[in-house]
């Protein structure tokens, strides 16, 4: 598809995803927010994984900061729910800085191991926080109708996704492709890799702390065992990978098919649920191992031998 | 005299080994130096020492009389310093134009910070260098001889002040190595001052101003091509190993 084509087709998705609240059932809503945040973690990761090759098992901390932010305003401040986002935001943040200095200097399986070490130490501080509720977690005060989260996951969408695409073709964002692609290089070439990478989680904290924050005002209740959720992260990535990490609309793809399938599976066969979706991933891994968006532009050219390439080409 | 680069009693230590061993030389602006030296002699970690790749263990380098060898690679960089790996970094993944275009997008100050500019611009080099015909494809679908055109057409976007070309002609038959050779002429009468590791003898005779000669990490000659290249010493540690 040509870019104009893409941002087109994005806008006529968005258009559509707003009007659900006039037409859908309560559950396609509560369905639609979960998609839309599940859509932009999977987009904030697509900025420090997809397009600096950095694969942050460390953003569900940002998610759950971003919670924690909303919750403690709202519950022990009695402050606006803005403000609350905005706490949320500051505290990711100055975690990424913290904690990317350190960690950032790791690279690929060192990098994942330290990250995923970063949710469990959050755990455990907040857990035996009184601020944050300790290990009972906070009950957040009732907010107004699905049709609000809807419309806010839907427009924290659209911005994150548009921070992508400026990325896609920036010279921020070609700096962190040139770190991606090789990071020797790309400091020999100029690129401060240091602060970029560090600029760079910093982003995908900011997106993925709103996430959390707009989650936890949702649902009204927040525990550290939710807020720092390594699964979540885990699906963060899968999302991401299947759509197609370092594009501008690929990862929102990914998420959006695999929250319909597994919303599908888990309706009609509940128990398997998990190993369908189990399976379909590593079918998706084998035949389209760049994930749907390279599908999508590759598969008119290639017709079925697309899938036969990628099986050839990424076997051992 | 007007020196570019100064490099003042540098080595550098891995563990044990000395991989540079005291060496001392300046290179005076607008001029080519020649880097020779059988494998292992440490040429590579000279020019690695002086674009920011390795920190030294000792000694200093200068670039343009101010000290730099305690700047990261980036700011080197910027400040005119751009170098090619013998051991090729491409960005696999990117485009044969989109490689050069980080060179000009980043390098030194002045460099355009606008994608389409710089597009323009790698588009140029890349013409420079004689690739035009593979811009479109992917860096990683590119052969061993266009590979180091591309090594070449990234560090001129840099639009450096100092070139280190460390083996830029290895592997390229002689009409491709001649190519090279004019190419690396062009780039010096724009006044870029430049450093070449080359094995072929024939074509470091014909660029380069000055040698130096460096075995065991250490500098054992440097002066006149025809000179060094008449000491016995150098006979016995280079070409002498060469031969057999
Ligand atoms: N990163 C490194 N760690 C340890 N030893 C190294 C490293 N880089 C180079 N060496 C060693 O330093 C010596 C000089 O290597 P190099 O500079 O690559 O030589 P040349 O480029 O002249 O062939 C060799 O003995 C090499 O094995
Ligand atoms: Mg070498």
């Amino acid at each position: 598809m040509k870019p104009a084509l893409k941002f087109i087709f994005a806008a006529l998705v968005v258009g559509g995803f707003a009007t659900v609240p006039s037409w859908g059932s309560a559950v396609l809503v509560q369905f639609g927010i979960n998609a839309l945040i599940l859509a932009t973690l999977a987009q904030s990761w697509n900025i420090i994984g997809g397009y600096t090759g950095y694969p942050s098992f460390g953003n569900s901390v940002f998610y759950g900061l971003g919670g924690y932010g909303v919750a403690i305003a709202l519950v022990q401040y009695q402050l606006p729910s803005a403000v609350g986002l905005i706490l949320g935001v500051v505290l990711a943040v100055l975690f990424a800085f913290l904690l990317g200095l350190p960690v950032l200097r790791l690279r690929g399986h060192y990098f994942a191991i330290a990250t995923l070490g970063l949710t469990e130490v959050m755990t455990a501080i907040v857990s035996n926080l009184d601020i944050a509720g300790r290990n009972v977690g906070l009950i957040l005060p009732l907010a107004k109708g699905d049709t609000l989260f809807l419309e806010l996951s839907l427009a924290l969408l659209v911005v994150t996704t548009l921070a992508v695409a400026w990325i896609s073709r920036s010279r921020f964002g070609f700096g962190l492709i040139a770190i991606r692609e090789n990071e020797v290089a790309a400091a020999v070439m100029g690129v401060n890799t240091t602060l970029y990478k560090i600029l760079a989680f910093a982003l995908c904290a900011v997106f993925s702390a709103l996430a959390g924050g707009i989650h936890a005002y949702w649902i009204t209740y927040l525990d550290p065992g939710s807020a720092f959720d390594v699964s979540l992260n885990v699906r963060m990535i899968i999302m991401a990978v299947f759509g197609g990490p370092g594009t501008i609309f690929g990862p929102a793809l990914g998420a959006f098919a695999l929250a319909a399938i597994s919303e599908i599976l888990a309706s009609k066969i509940t128990s398997l649920a998990s190993i369908f979706f189990g399976v379909v991933i590593v079918v998706a891994i084998i035949f389209m191992p760049r994930g749907v968006a390279d599908l999508a532009q590759n598969f008119r050219r290639f017709g079925w031998r697309y899938f036969q390439e990628n099986i050839k080409a990424h076997r051992v | 005299m007007d020196n570019i680069l100064e490099v003042r009693n540098l080595t550098k230590r891995f563990h044990g080994l000395l991989a540079i061993d005291r060496v001392t030389f300046a290179l005076e602006r607008n001029q080519i130096l020649g880097l020779i030296g059988p494998n292992g002699a440490g040429k590579t970690t000279l020019v690695s020492l002086v674009s920011g790749t390795l920190q030294p263990t000792e000694g200093s380098v200068l670039f343009e009389g101010k000290p730099i060898h305690r700047l990261a690679g980036f700011r080197r960089a910027l400040l005119g310093i751009a170098r090619t790996f013998q051991v090729m970094r491409p960005f696999p993944g990117l485009t044969v134009l989109d490689n050069v275009a980080v060179g000009a997008l980043f390098g030194a100050a002045g460099s355009t910070r606008q994608l389409a500019a710089a597009r323009e611009d790698a588009n140029r080099w890349l013409h420079f260098v004689g690739l035009d015909h593979r811009v479109r494809q992917r860096a990683d679908a590119l052969g061993g001889p266009d590979r180091k055109r591309l090594e070449l057409a990234k560090a001129l976007a840099m639009r450096p002040k100092l070139l280190l070309l460390d083996e830029v002609m290895a592997g390229l038959n002689p009409v491709e190595i001649e190519e090279v050779i004019t190419v690396i002429k062009k780039v010096r009468d724009q006044g870029i001052s430049i450093v070449v590791i080359e094995h072929v003898m024939k074509a470091i005779q014909s660029l380069s101003d000055r040698l130096l000669v460096l075995h065991h990490g250490e500098k054992i000659a440097e002066g006149k091509p025809q000179e060094v290249l008449r000491n016995d010493q150098v006979i016995a540690a280079y070409l002498g190993s060469k031969r057999r």
